[in-house]
């Protein structure tokens, strides 16, 4: 059984999840999962390693459909509309709930390419006035545009991690989401990286609902205001970052970030 | 005694050598002073077989040279052969016979001047067969006691076994490298040659091909030695019409098999696909001469073209794309496979749909690989000799009309050296230049090719 906190029930919910379970084949990765996401705090998924919140996470903008043997049951809501309805076209629903992942994975193209693919294919920006608009600005929200600024023609792939993975973050901010999920953003970067995508998201909090997955337990509780503990395809304890982490309330969760197991 | 005997022996003796090797190493590890060996006695023993066959193998290949040279001087040292006439065909003839008969290989002489000969010849073999023989036990104890006396508990018999190993791999891939080197000088050598009769600028340069092997070879035309026709027909069958049919139909597999098949699809259609590679081109020349080139002409008759030939390029070249669509197809598969599924991951996390992130992300990250494989293809088509030969023409006509008659290097190579021709005539010759120009673009092609993706691969390693 989930043990939520209270005192979060009066924020309303960007994305309400309810009762979700996701098989991989035979086996069950997610056992009857339900959460609101909060639209004004970045929400922790925190876990040991195979605990499910990356596939949890993956969810949330239907990336599971790509894996072939997936297969996702229960309710998830954005904005009170089913994900899975008939009325939601899954184009549409990535373009409003972006993603970025683990491993930086820009297109081998031109930085400027790289951001302006978004709004290309989504037709957001047709002039190339407008285009250029939508690059600096992301670019600058990613923090990002002044060291690129006069190197947009170079290949996206020639940055540096860090760099790279807020090309990522500038990318998806491009078609102007509503939520961004971050699977691990940070896990590939060294610590200077690393400190520069926790000041991003810090920035980016307040406009953009994230959901941020990280086996960092100093990580999330920087970056976070909502926590959520999963193990073993469970989710244990959800409750606010301060909370989670001083006080919680569960056994398991209690184990977990006193370094005891995980 | 034939090499083979001689290896045969060669390789008992070296048996022994080899438990002989084992059993000391054995020694070494037993008894009252057992001692630890820096080998497993398998490599001492390894270490003593080769000590015995590899001289031996050496001799035997040296000898097999010599030893008929040394047999024929003895012969002709012998009193008998001074009635043989002083040179000349006869003189071979009676020489070839006489060996023959005293090899056994013949009942009797036909030329009663070679009679003679037999008895010197038997001798001679006799000499040098037990000459061969005790040499060859020779260097086999020879060489299995130096390797015997130096086992000890603490020889470094595996490294020097490996050290083998590996020198015998390097010459298994010595002779690849040799024969094609040997192939391009013998192209070279008789391109030469041919350029000093045809000048190099005639050929490349002129339009008109049309050798005549009966012309006397003093008094050559070069203007009838213009390969620009069959370039351009080579070009023309098997860079354009056989790409032209072989770029779209490739890729397209490609992009299904990699994206969109289902695993078990893709596990049938992929062999499948692949066993195109695999038909002899002769049966793709039959399809190609029997079926598809009537089908054309017919085709091309029916509405209003009545020059068209049953010999088109058209044909042939259609049947060419067929037949390297497994070579692009496989090249762009894997370089499409080689593209990081996170880039796709990413595309698709952006909200574009499969075939928007195949056409823009996937496509492109791939197309290094994807050109690669286009120009393999290529060098492939333009190499292939049996479907031109059966389905185009063996008149060189430069045209631009797929459905007239057209003819290519490699047919033009089939003609000038099949059937009757003399060595030195410059029609015959004229292959060989023929040959060294697709030799030189094969070869430039695959080369580049290989570059893009060598350079393909490091960008996602």
């Amino acid at each position: 059984m989930t043990v939520i906190h209270p005192n979060m029930t009066d924020e309303g919910a960007k994305i309400r999840a309810r009762d979700v379970c996701v098989y991989y084949g035979d086996k069950k990765a997610i056992d009857e999962v339900s959460i609101d996401i909060s639209p004004n705090y970045v929400t922790a998924f925190i876990g040991p390693s195979g605990c499910g919140k990356s596939t949890f996470l993956r969810c949330f903008n239907r990336m599971n459909d790509t894996i072939g043997t997936a297969k996702v049951t229960g309710l998830i809501e954005l904005d009170g509309e089913d994900i899975h309805g008939n009325r939601m076209d899954v184009v549409q629903l990535r373009a409003r709930v972006g993603m970025v992942f683990q491993k930086p994975n820009p297109f081998p193209k031109s930085i400027y390419e790289n951001i302006a693919y978004g709004p290309k294919i989504h037709g957001l920006a047709e002039k190339k006035a407008d285009l250029d608009v939508v690059v600096e600005r992301s670019l600058t929200r990613a923090g990002l545009w002044d060291e690129v600024k006069d190197r947009l023609d170079d290949s996206g792939t020639a940055l540096s991690g860090g760099q790279q993975q807020r090309l990522c973050i500038a990318r998806a901010i491009a078609v102007d989401p509503e939520v961004i999920l971050m699977d691990e953003p940070a896990s590939a970067l060294d610590p200077i990286a690393t400190a520069k995508i926790e000041e991003l998201i810090d920035e980016l909090s307040g406009r953009y609902a994230i959901v941020i997955v990280t086996h960092s337990m100093q990580q999330a509780a920087r970056v976070s205001q909502r926590t959520a503990f999963f193990h073993l395809g469970k989710m244990v304890e959800y409750g606010p970052t301060s909370e989670i982490f001083t006080n919680p309330i569960e056994e398991r969760t209690k184990d977990y970030i006193t370094g005891r197991y995980g | 005694m034939s090499p083979i005997t001689l290896i045969l022996i060669a390789l008992g003796l070296g048996l022994v050598g080899w438990l002989a090797g084992r059993a000391k190493a054995w020694s070494f590890q037993s008894g009252a002073a057992a001692q630890r060996t820096a080998s497993r006695p398998v490599y001492h023993a390894w270490y003593v077989a080769l000590w015995v066959v590899i001289p031996v193998l050496v001799f035997v290949i040296a000898w097999s040279i010599i030893a008929p040279q040394l047999v024929l001087q003895s012969v002709l040292a012998s009193p008998a052969a001074e009635a043989l006439p002083a040179f000349g065909f006869e003189r071979d003839a009676f020489i070839g016979e006489a060996r023959a008969v005293a090899l056994g290989q013949a009942p009797g002489v036909f030329n009663d001047e070679a009679e003679a000969l037999i008895g010197p010849f038997r001798d001679a073999f006799g000499r040098y067969n037990t000459i061969g023989l005790i040499v060859t036990v020779l260097i086999a104890l020879a060489g299995g006691a130096l390797a015997f006396l130096r086992l000890r508990p603490q020889f470094g018999a595996r490294t020097k076994v490996e050290r083998t190993v590996m020198m015998i791999l390097l010459l298994a891939s010595l002779v690849a490298i040799l024969t094609t080197m040997g192939i391009f000088a013998s192209l070279v050598f008789e391109t030469v040659r041919f350029f000093g009769m045809v000048s190099p600028i005639d050929f490349l340069f002129g339009t008109k091909w049309g050798p005549d092997t009966m012309a006397s070879p003093d008094a050559i035309d070069p203007s009838r030695y213009g390969a620009v026709p069959l370039f351009w027909g080579t070009i023309f069958i098997g860079a354009i019409i056989a790409m032209i049919v072989a770029i779209p139909l490739g890729l397209m597999s490609a992009i299904y098999l990699t994206q969109y098949a289902d695993p078990r699809v893709r596990t049938w259609i992929k062999p499948l696909l692949e066993l195109l590679a695999g038909v002899p081109t002769v049966v793709y020349g039959y399809f190609a001469a029997l079926t598809l080139a009537p089908m054309i002409r017919d085709a091309a008759v029916a509405i209003g073209i009545t020059s068209a030939s049953t010999e088109s390029a058209l044909a042939a070249g259609i049947v060419m794309g067929v037949m390297i669509i497994p070579f692009v197809s496989s090249m762009a598969d894997d370089s499409m496979a080689a593209v990081p599924g996170a880039m796709r991951d990413g595309s698709l996390a952006m909200g574009a749909t499969k075939s928007e992130t195949i056409r823009r992300v996937l496509f492109p990250a791939a197309l290094p690989g994807i050109v690669a494989g286009i120009m393999l293809a290529v060098s492939r088509a333009i190499g292939e000799t049996m479907i031109v030969v059966m389905a185009a023409s063996p008149a060189a006509n430069l045209t631009a009309n797929p459905l007239e008659p057209m003819s290519t290097v490699t047919v033009q190579i089939v003609k000038l050296l099949t059937g009757e021709q003399s060595t030195d005539h410059p029609a015959t010759l004229s292959a060989y230049a023929l040959g060294f120009v697709l030799f030189m673009v094969t070869l430039a092609l695959n080369f580049i090719a290989l570059r893009v993706v060598k350079r393909f691969r490091e960008a996602y390693e």
